[in-house]
């Protein structure tokens, strides 16, 4: 009996920031993230940039907020949440700051002792002294600090250097996927930058590795016949330098 | 008649349209989404003209508030001599409102809304008065879609269904819309108070000068309130907040809530309480947080009124994300520092435009979406989503290769294809891709919400990709997609 009522509580699907914990120290990205961070992970109590606000930040919180972690987004009062979503993100466990306000430094400190993630975009360019109290905020409490925008002193940068979308041609089409490179470096001496091309978002919206040509057609997603199907009338863009 | 429960006592509901930015709805289930720390103190003039009038004013949220008539109309000769003096006096204040008159204060509520002025609908009236409305107006969102499916589409339909069996069909809120529609108040009240004393207080020593400390204080006193409600088996329609001053001085506001109060809520309206009041009497303070001629706050105290049985409230058996203690203390500190509606859990809706489909809900606040997400929604545009959805709308400009903007013929004819975008003034880029357009008419029977659009997808050479919309020939980025 007493089993029986351990196992149905394994399978609830309400989970505590204990369970998260206990991965350790770091929280899980989506699998195709995973080759980009050190350790195949956000490593708690770092700091971790992602260039502008895109999907790119949503998309390295969603494995863990689908895993039972806790997320704020701090000054983005333009949230595309349905993006999130697709992304992997579960919106009960998501809280929005939009106007964190002038104090927006304590707001994010505050946050950072409760909440697994917390996804800022500055409201202002910090000062060292400012970044350095929250950096230390972030490693007392074991959360990441994921910044949409320039950080000094980040642990891990990710940056998409180029981005394709597919799908939209002259008058006809619509944005199918978008086809992006990103490139990671990080902090420590003699680290190599690493980088990685990912569906960003792909068809249905979620971010996934892009596959080798080859390979395209054993993609889990359902739109792996339009890539091509779309890439033989779409008109060639221009990609961002 | 008499033989049935007695007929709500005669209210008077003051709102005024200018601080409520929704449909003006008063049914219980009117969320607090309207209000605001800013519409709370510019509210708390009004306020203090009404108390002029009669000194138990109940603010049912900033710009509507209540009072009873029963006293004040004996007094000016009157309920319509009331009203219109009233409205008189918060006009000479430079403020417009409307003001209704009827049994309950549900009914009261649609009469203020009931033309420019409002509305007096006299003593027995009720019934009559919300037979010819639509079941639309009580505010409760599940119900309203059924019952006209039922083929139940006014409140008189509604009031003619016995009470009992319409609470045993619908559930608590088929008895609550019963009651409504049949004029009387939501909740029987508890005739006689409890024996016990259910308020809670909190003295400061030393007084304190800040306001920050005393709502922080509020939440927990509010818990403490809450506790000792449920020990009982009680819930309270209303909450009085007392705040005595060290000089003895005291400020005391009625809170009503058909919901119910939760902690959050009590320390919000503390503070809306607090800054009306220190915006009404030094407005010259340049500090925000200090009361720079009057000595500090040295009571707190929250009186429960009116008192109703707890119904209670069930939880989901699976799904709940239940935050831990960890994340709410997290959030409730933000509230502190931020106000309660400035930190927001996204509730998925239904809609169309990517805006419309997120409910911002304050956290702490249950509310759910009038326009359920699990609906087809025709029109709306495919996955994959836009990360960046502009709650307003940029404004924007897209010409053609000869610098014309482009506009769309009512047979959703181009007049050229796009060839320039500029977004809220920014500088014009080319665009490299594009798609549409996609006409859209919605709600067209609703003169309010109707809109018609024409969409399109934009691709620009910095690689971005745009959501953009014509509507009434201006051009519109509702969204981007990187």
């Amino acid at each position: 009996m007493g089993t029986g009522i351990a196992q149905v509580i394994s399978l609830s699907p309400v989970r505590h920031r204990d369970d998260v914990l206990t991965g350790e120290g770091l929280l899980p990205v989506l699998p195709a993230l995973r080759e980009l961070l050190p350790g195949g992970g956000l490593q708690r109590g770092s700091v971790v940039t992602s260039g502008d606000w895109g999907l790119l930040p949503l998309a390295l919180a969603a494995e863990a907020v689908s895993d039972g972690a806790w997320c704020a987004i701090v000054g983005v009062p333009a949230v595309g949440v349905r993006a999130a979503v697709e992304a992997g993100l579960d919106p009960d466990r998501m809280l929005l700051v939009a106007e964190p306000g002038p104090g927006w430094a304590q707001v994010v400190a505050s946050l950072l002792d409760g909440f697994d993630i917390v996804l800022l975009r500055p409201p202002e360019q910090p000062s060292a002294q400012l970044r350095r109290k929250l950096e230390a905020a972030a490693r007392r409490y074991g959360s990441v600090l994921l910044v949409a925008g320039d950080w000094p002193g980040a642990q891990s940068r990710l940056l998409v250097t180029d981005a394709e979308w597919t799908g939209l041609g002259a008058g006809h089409g619509r944005l199918r996927a978008r086809k992006a490179q990103v490139v990671a470096s990080g902090r420590g001496a003699g680290e190599r930058p690493r980088s990685a091309w990912l569906w960003l978002p792909g068809p249905d919206g979620t971010v996934t590795a892009v596959a080798a040509e080859s390979t395209l057609g054993t993609g889990a997603h359902d739109g792996t016949g339009t890539y091509q199907a779309y890439s033989g009338t779409a008109e060639p863009l221009a990609s961002s330098g | 008649m008499t033989r049935q429960a007695a007929p709500a006592r005669r209210v008077l509901v003051l709102r005024c349209p200018r601080w409520l930015d929704d449909d003006g709805s008063g049914g219980p289930g009117a969320g607090d989404s309207g209000s605001s720390d800013s519409a709370a103190r510019a509210f708390e003039p009004v306020v203090a003209i009404v108390e002029n009038f009669c000194p138990q004013v109940e603010v049912l949220r900033p710009g509507v508030c209540a009072i009873a008539t029963r006293g004040p109309a004996r007094y000016f000769g009157g309920e319509a001599q009331l009203a219109a003096g009233l409205i008189e006096a918060v006009a000479q204040a430079g403020v417009t409102c409307q003001a209704g008159i009827a049994d309950g204060l549900f009914a009261a509520g649609l009469a203020a809304r009931a033309g420019p002025t409002g509305l007096l609908v006299p003593p027995g009236e009720t019934p009559e008065f919300l037979a010819g409305l639509p079941v639309g107006v009580l505010g409760l969102p599940e119900l309203c879609e059924l019952l006209p499916r039922l083929g139940i589409e006014t409140l008189g339909q509604l009031a003619a269904l016995p009470p009992a069996e319409a609470a045993s069909r619908f559930g608590p809120p088929g008895k609550l819309a019963s009651r409504l529609a049949r004029g009387l108040d939501p909740r029987p009240l508890i005739p006689r108070p409890p024996a016990a004393d259910l308020s809670v207080r909190l003295e400061f020593d030393p007084p304190a000068d800040q306001s920050e400390p005393v709502v922080f204080a509020a939440k927990a006193l509010a818990d403490q309130m809450h506790d000792r409600l449920a020990a009982a088996g009680v819930a309270c329609v209303r909450v009085q907040v007392q705040v005595r001053f060290s000089d003895g001085q005291e400020l005391s506001r009625l809170w009503r809530h058909d919901g119910l109060l939760s902690a959050l809520a009590v320390a919000e309206r503390v503070r809306w309480q607090l800054d009306g009041w220190r915006g009404a009497s030094a407005d010259r303070a340049p500090d925000r947080d200090s009361w720079p001629d009057t000595a500090g706050i040295a009571l707190l105290r929250l009186v429960p009124d009116q008192l109703v049985r707890a119904a209670g409230r069930q939880l989901a058996l699976w799904g709940d994300a239940v935050p831990s203690d960890r994340v709410a203390r997290a959030a409730i500190r933000v509230q502190a520092m931020l106000g309660h509606a400035c930190v927001t859990r996204p509730v998925p809706a239904g809609g169309r435009r990517p805006a419309e489909q997120v409910l911002q809900v304050p956290f702490g606040d249950a509310e759910t979406p009038q326009r359920p997400a699990d609906r087809p929604w025709p029109d709306q545009i495919p996955a994959p989503s836009p990360a960046t959805v502009f709650g307003v709308p940029l404004a924007a400009s897209v010409t053609d290769d000869s610098g014309q903007v482009v506009s769309v013929s009512g047979r959703a004819q181009l007049s050229a294809p796009p060839a320039w975008l500029s977004a809220a003034g920014g500088p014009a880029r080319a665009v490299t891709a594009w798609a549409g357009p996609w006409p859209v008419t919605e709600r067209w029977w609703d003169p309010v919400h109707a809109r018609r659009q024409a969409r399109f997808q934009l691709v620009t050479e910095d690689g971005t990709a745009w959501l953009a919309a014509l509507q009434d020939g201006r051009w519109l980025i509702e969204a981007s997609y990187d």
